[in-house]
């Protein structure tokens, strides 16, 4: 009986619960202190009333804005800019990556352009491309489109290009042709490294769209809290960070990083 | 390496920009855009000489520069500072670990209507963009590096009778140096990025502000001086300061194989 407890506890629902509830604890501990320090200063700080609404206000903020229905459109315009540039920008600098990647003179032909406009951020564009399309929804895409693009064209060459060479003659050895070649031994091979791109462009987009929803102000969650700072709605601007912050970490942790697990775990790369 | 195999790959280098640059000016003279979306390149580097002559330029740069230096350099010191003294104790580490992520999450520029109603437009806003932009990337970094350091290191120097202090020096520091400069290079980018945006919202001189204004007074070509100049700075930066750097201290202490 005594040797058979110690299972049987772990088992109870009791435990697991508490279990449970300690690690949800933990995680959130430092938010909860976070928000406390926040509470008091809101109501002790000598501040003028819009400078630091208490957490409650914006809570109520947020209910009001889910309610009316405004919170959910902006979300979903900034996901679906979002979606569009990197669904195309995917679509475009994959193959243009890998056929980069597996000449070496094109590859030493874009690599230092590349280089040089990956350190101009879409957003440096922003004027020109306004001038070019004017302030509506197509230049944000745009923006992002231009963001994404860059790491997974770098990451895709790079991919394509340690591919141990090994794979590439046993293919050609055994008889297949050079489309063979690609499809069964370079892209498995530089999947690894094109996932890795994929979540950096996508971090680097997701920063880009916040900020061409400000500068073109059509729509989107970058459009609601800047024009909320023009009217003094701060809580509305905290509303809006703290879903900002919320969505890429739930995008990031539940989609992108289970997205690149698997990817290598599948694939048996090793090295990154 | 000698002076020939030198200038052959700055020569490599160059080509691309040259046959962009030709096909640049095919366009305009073609005129395949309409003449007032796309400049000649002779007129950038007119308008970019106009600007070197009365002197905006190289004072928006300076602007951009100093905001850019003293929020890096506030930011690094206090996210690695507070990095390693977080990292120290495993459960701390543990405990703020979510929240690190959390605001690490949420991207500088969106502190921008905020850090307006804080601060008003102008420098202390566009600082304190930065700021958000590079702290927490180099307290998540310095965090995650501390923490991964192998206990027996520790372990090794407390057995050899060294106290706190030498393990902090001797084992956490040097083992999460990678760690650490990773996220003040991935900082400087991100930082060099806020600043640009931060200056087209928030102010009204840098570089940022700069190419924002252009396009209000219908002037491409200072758009595109400025944009070839972030990335010529960038360039610059990176190859001059920060490869270097990574090398001289990763390197060499050889904790990282030759980096590209």
């Amino acid at each position: 009986m005594p040797a058979s407890e110690p299972t049987t506890k772990i088992a109870t629902r009791a435990f697991r619960l508490r279990r449970w509830l300690w690690r949800l604890a933990r995680a959130s501990g430092a938010f909860l202190i976070l928000i406390a320090i926040w509470a008091l200063l809101s109501r002790f700080a000598d501040l003028p009333d819009y400078f630091l609404p208490s957490p409650l206000a914006v809570a109520a903020s947020m209910g009001d804005l889910v309610a009316k229905g405004v919170l959910t459109a902006h979300i979903h315009a900034s996901l679906l800019h979002l979606l569009i540039a990197a669904l195309i920008g995917i679509a475009v600098a994959v193959p243009l990556g890998l056929a980069i990647g597996l000449n070496r003179y094109a590859a030493g032909f874009f690599y230092p352009l590349f280089n040089f406009f990956q350190s101009i951020s879409g957003i440096a564009w922003t004027p020109l491309l306004i001038i070019w399309f004017g302030f509506s929804e197509l230049t944000i895409i745009v923006v992002v489109n231009y963001t994404i693009l860059f790491p997974v064209v770098f990451n895709t060459m790079i991919g394509a290009r340690t591919v141990p060479r090994t794979y590439i003659h046993a293919v050609r050895t055994l008889g297949g042709s050079r489309w063979r070649v690609i499809r069964d031994v370079i892209v498995p091979g530089a999947l690894p490294h094109i996932v890795t791109g994929v979540r950096l462009g996508l971090a680097y987009g997701w920063r880009a769209l916040i900020a061409a929803e400000m500068l073109v102000a059509a729509d989107g969650l970058g459009y609601m809290i800047f024009s909320a700072q023009a009217t003094h709605l701060t809580s509305r601007i905290m509303v809006g960070m703290i879903i900002i912050g919320l969505l890429w970490m739930f995008i990031d942790q539940f989609l992108l990083r289970p997205l690149e697990e698997a990817t290598i775990q599948r694939w048996g790369m090793v090295h990154r | 390496m000698s002076l020939q195999r030198w200038s052959w790959n700055i020569a490599a280098a160059l080509f691309p920009f040259a046959v962009l640059l030709v096909a640049w000016q095919l366009i305009t003279v073609a005129k395949l855009v309409p003449p007032n979306f796309l400049p000649t390149p002779h007129e950038v580097f007119v308008a970019w000489l106009d600007v070197i002559k009365d002197g905006s330029y190289v004072a928006n740069i300076g602007a951009s520069l100093v905001r850019l230096g003293v929020g890096f350099a506030v930011s690094t010191i206090l996210g690695i500072v507070l990095g390693v003294l977080m990292g120290l104790h495993r459960g701390i580490a543990d405990f703020f670990q979510p929240l690190a992520s959390f605001f690490n999450a949420l991207s500088g520029i969106a502190w921008a209507p905020l850090a307006i109603t804080w601060f008003g437009l102008g420098p202390a806003a566009v600082t304190f963009i930065i700021w958000n932009s590079i702290f927490f990337l180099v307290l998540f970094n310095t965090l995650v590096g501390v923490k991964a350091v192998p206990m027996i290191y520790e372990n090794a120097v407390l057995t050899l009778g060294g106290n706190r202090w030498q393990v902090i020096a001797h084992v956490l520091l040097p083992g999460a140096l990678p760690s650490m400069i990773t996220g003040l290079r991935m900082g400087m980018g991100f930082g060099w990025r806020a600043l640009i945006v931060a200056e087209m919202i928030a102010a009204s001189s840098g570089l940022g502000f700069m190419i924002f204004d252009a396009r209000y007074i219908q002037r491409p070509d200072l758009i595109l001086v400025g944009i070839v100049t972030i990335g010529l700075i960038w360039l610059a930066t990176d190859r001059l300061l920060l490869v270097p750097l990574e090398r001289w201290t990763i390197e060499r202490w050889g904790l990282v194989s030759k980096l590209q």
